[in-house]
């Protein structure tokens, strides 16, 4: 009988211990915000990349000028800046009083400090075409720094606007050797934040730097938690341990609807930030064909898309970018859905159906093509069973191709594949520098146009749009450029992805920011918490 | 004893070789890329150029034999190299992360046995009854739940919706207890079931009908002569457990934000990062061997017949 007992005793302990926890959930502090992501932001180094996260870096370091919405260049460490006629020679008027987080004073020579390590370590940042482009930093006073280019480059100011690497480090945080490839001795910038701790595999937290130059952030403190699972984000965030989702994959599309139908959250989406679209691969398999190509683009239907698997989270889209992307609002003809004018185009390319196969043939040759997509990505995976559905309708059989993400790049990066993902990088990067990776063969973009007989025009207008000076030159090559690839229908745009957003009511105001790279932590109001 | 234990321990040297050179190479079969991971994650486009410049700082360009030598000589001098994503050295972080695991582990542990054991007991002598139905009814749906779905149902009821629990994180006592419950939920089954089968199965040996026939009291009998004889084939079992608990806790570890080694691996095989995967596996199979170990060396002070190196005949 005791051995009877003695269970039950041990289930009434558990539940004793289980009343003991019964106690109110801890909230944050007043002044306090808690996001989360899903790693440590890394030792934010801003000349380096992996592990260091973009939208803390974006917190602590600022750019001589800001990326602003629909590609505008505003002022930030730099107030002004003049330009020579050949665009060659770029002058900069540093901001005045303006301090590192340690009382460091920002200026020229910290300008050229941080240019000069940048330059020094070229090959890793060979990929940004402004790393080649400077050729040398001078100081003039000061207050003033001149950026000498080896030729004229228009998107100077775009990239010198990206969150890494041309961002300001404190030159009292520069390693003995000067060369912070090496790394740094602390995370030291002008931001409107200063990392204060890091507690690994658990959070990070930033503090409101007392010196910044602008105007003084509400919030005094931000807490960064470590969430790796998006499921446990959306629970830690209706449980009240986080206060805000922001960004682009943070929460499942299906958890933003259920809480975009709770009222006591505010749910935002952002202006279209990148494109999201499946390249047909003019170089091999049946979409070397233009026929076959324009057929699929009227008979995906795109509504049907953004309703069922983007819950009208995203925007349909009918061009490769978006009109608010700089350039881009070129009013070229969309590409409607119909399956009459798909079947017709296949019909006179010779592509015939017959009464026992639903597969239409040539030569005795099935138009079968693969569509490649990473496996364990679900949205992919969603819009991928829609396409194969809907090109079924027209008579094209698509086989899916779910795979690992190494395996998946590596068919972009060496062409294997008929039909493939492949989004546009975003602002501030759209479009010239994701145009100009359509020149490298190691790019999808490569390779689906490499069938293109025009291929090589696109290329050389694409060099030549970079370095034009003249801007209605510029206006009239992109034109050129992206009328001709639509009319090739090498991009089958799916839809404009935006960023998401959630948060309580005690978060009053907060902007969204010009691109998916970085958060404006600064611009939230917080009001008094009221639980 | 001690002959048994120094042969056992040395047995693990080749058993650790092996599983290097396994691990190494598996790891490099498939269409895995470290450089390719490390340029995604680092949002630089994966030119050739960029490729081969990645190739080069990692290491990745020597040919794989020098990549082994190299890293299996580090190892022997407990230096596990560096972290493709972050640079720092693998070991130090695994060892940082490791005493959560441990931590958490061990809380499992303490639940599997403080419930496992009476409540398996319980159904063995309240056998065909009610306690022994509902504990079987719980140990079928403890084996047939997995654990993720477990987790965010723990979360969903006790966090979200009762808010007695925190959801997430590392803290006080409080927030071990839904990961821990979560990890000891399918072992806590098994092992009630083990204990009950088990006792059923000691209780109808011939041992038993003589020391009741002697007038042994029934509970000396039930605590002393079944029990001890119904541990052998659970401690074996909980040797596997701990194995089980530590592999299970990558999924409990990923759900509840738990700073582990679990999430610091998983976080490894999304970005390819064949240091810590392989340290992580090195790890795992030293623990998982010392644990079988300790329950072997329990086993043989358990049951006089594998102490003395005898048969069950005699």
């Amino acid at each position: 009988m005791k051995l009877y007992r003695h269970p039950l005793s041990v289930l009434c302990l558990c539940l004793a211990i289980s009343l003991f926890t019964l106690s109110p959930q801890a909230f944050a502090e007043s002044g306090t915000l808690v996001y989360s992501w899903s790693s440590n932001v890394g030792p934010l180094n801003p000349h380096a990349y992996s592990p260091n996260q973009m939208f803390a870096q974006a917190m602590v370091y600022e750019p001589l000028v800001r990326y602003g919405m629909g590609g505008k260049i505003l002022p930030c460490l730099a107030e002004s800046w003049e330009t020579t006629p050949d665009r060659r020679e770029y002058t900069f008027h540093l901001r005045k009083g303006v301090q590192f987080s340690d009382g460091t004073p920002f200026d020229a020579e910290a300008v050229k400090k941080n240019h000069d390590t940048l330059i020094a370590n070229a090959k890793s940042h060979n990929w940004l075409e402004l790393a080649r482009q400077i050729q040398e930093t001078v100081v003039l006073d000061e207050h003033t720094v001149k950026v000498v280019l080896k030729e004229s480059y228009y998107p100077f100011l775009q990239d010198l606007a990206l969150i890494r690497p041309f961002r300001y480090l404190s030159p009292s945080a520069f390693p003995e050797s000067g060369n912070t490839k090496e790394g740094i001795k602390a995370a030291i910038g002008t931001g409107p934040w200063v990392l204060t701790q890091t507690r690994l595999g658990q959070d990070d937290t930033f503090e409101r730097n007392d010196r910044y130059w602008g105007p003084r952030p509400d919030l005094a403190k931000i807490i960064v938690k470590v969430l790796p699972d998006p499921n446990t984000r959306a629970m830690a965030f209706e449980t009240g341990e986080i206060d805000l989702i922001y960004g682009d994959g943070q929460i499942s599309l299906d958890t933003f609807n259920r809480f975009r139908n709770n009222p006591a959250y505010t749910t935002r989406m952002s202006q279209p930030l990148a494109s999201r679209c499946i390249v047909l691969n003019s170089g091999r398999g049946p979409t070397r064909e233009l026929a076959v190509r324009k057929a699929i683009q009227h008979a995906v239907n795109k509504e049907a898309l953004i309703r069922g698997v983007f819950l009208n989270t995203e925007i349909k889209a009918d061009t490769l970018y978006a009109s608010n992307t700089p350039y881009c609002d070129l009013n070229l003809p969309p590409y409607e859905y119909s399956l009459s004018k798909a079947k017709k185009l296949l019909d006179l390319a010779g592509w015939k159906t017959t009464d026992k196969a639903s597969v239409r043939t040539r030569d005795g040759k099935e138009l079968t093509m693969d569509l490649c997509f990473i496996g364990n990505n679900a949205v992919m995976k969603s819009i991928s069973e829609v396409f194969q559905a809907d090109l079924q309708k027209i008579g094209i059989r698509v086989v899916l191709k779910g795979e690992e993400t190494d395996s998946y790049y590596k068919r972009q990066h060496q062409g294997e594949f008929d039909l493939i993902f492949n989004d546009s990088w975003g602002p501030p990067y759209d479009p010239h520098s994701f145009m100009s990776s359509w020149r490298a063969p190691s790019h999808a973009d490569y390779q689906a146009q490499s069938g293109l007989p025009m291929k090589k025009q696109i290329d050389e207008a694409i060099g030549e749009v970079l370095v034009s000076r003249d801007e209605f030159k510029r206006q009239a090559l992109y034109r050129e450029i992206l009328g001709t690839l639509h009319a090739q229908a090498v991009y089958l745009p799916i839809s404009y992805t935006t960023g998401l957003m959630v948060h309580r009511a005690d978060v009053s105001e907060m902007a969204y920011g010009a691109t998916k790279y970085e958060i404006p932590f600064e611009t939230i109001v917080q009001k008094q918490r009221s639980y | 004893m001690i002959k048994f234990i120094a042969r056992r321990l040395l047995l693990l040297i080749p058993l650790l070789f092996v599983i290097s050179v396994l691990i190494f190479v598996i790891l490099r079969l498939g269409e895995n890329d470290p450089a390719m991971s490390y340029l995604r994650l680092s949002q630089i486009p994966a030119t050739d150029e960029a490729l081969a410049l990645a190739r080069e700082e990692l290491g990745l360009n020597r040919p794989l034999v020098v990549q082994y030598s190299d890293w299996a000589w580090k190892v022997l001098h407990l230096d596990f190299g560096r972290s493709y994503v972050t640079g720092a050295p693998v070991s130090d972080r695994l060892l940082f992360y490791l005493p959560n695991t441990l931590y958490l582990g061990t809380v499992s542990l303490g639940i599997v046995l403080v419930l496992s054991f009476p409540l398996g007991i319980l159904s063995a002598l309240k056998k065909d009854r009610w306690p022994d139905h509902l504990t079987r009814a719980i140990a079928f749906a403890g084996v047939s739940t997995p654990s993720f779905w477990l987790g965010f149902l723990l979360v969903y009821v006790f966090a979200v919706k009762l808010k007695w629990l925190p959801p997430m994180g590392m803290g006080g006592p409080r927030h071990v207890i839904m990961p821990a419950f979560t990890l000891a939920f399918m072992s806590l089954c098994i092992n009630m079931r083990l204990i009950r089968s088990s006792m059923l199965e000691q209780m109808n040996t011939r041992s038993v009908l003589y020391a009741r026939s002697r007038g042994v009291k029934e509970k000396w009998i039930t605590g002393y002569h079944v029990l001890k004889n119904s541990m052998i084939p659970v401690v074996t079992a909980m040797g596997m457990h701990i194995g089980e608990m530590l592999g299970g806790a990558v999924v409990v570890e990923i759900i509840f934000a738990w700073p582990g080694v679990g999430r610091y691996a998983v976080s490894a095989i999304y970005n390819r990062d064949f240091p810590v995967m392989q340290c992580f596996i090195l790890m795992m199979t030293l623990l998982f061997v010392l644990c079988n170990l300790a329950v072997d060396i329990l086993y043989a002070w358990l049951d006089p017949r594998i102490r003395y190196g005898t048969g069950a005949e005699q």
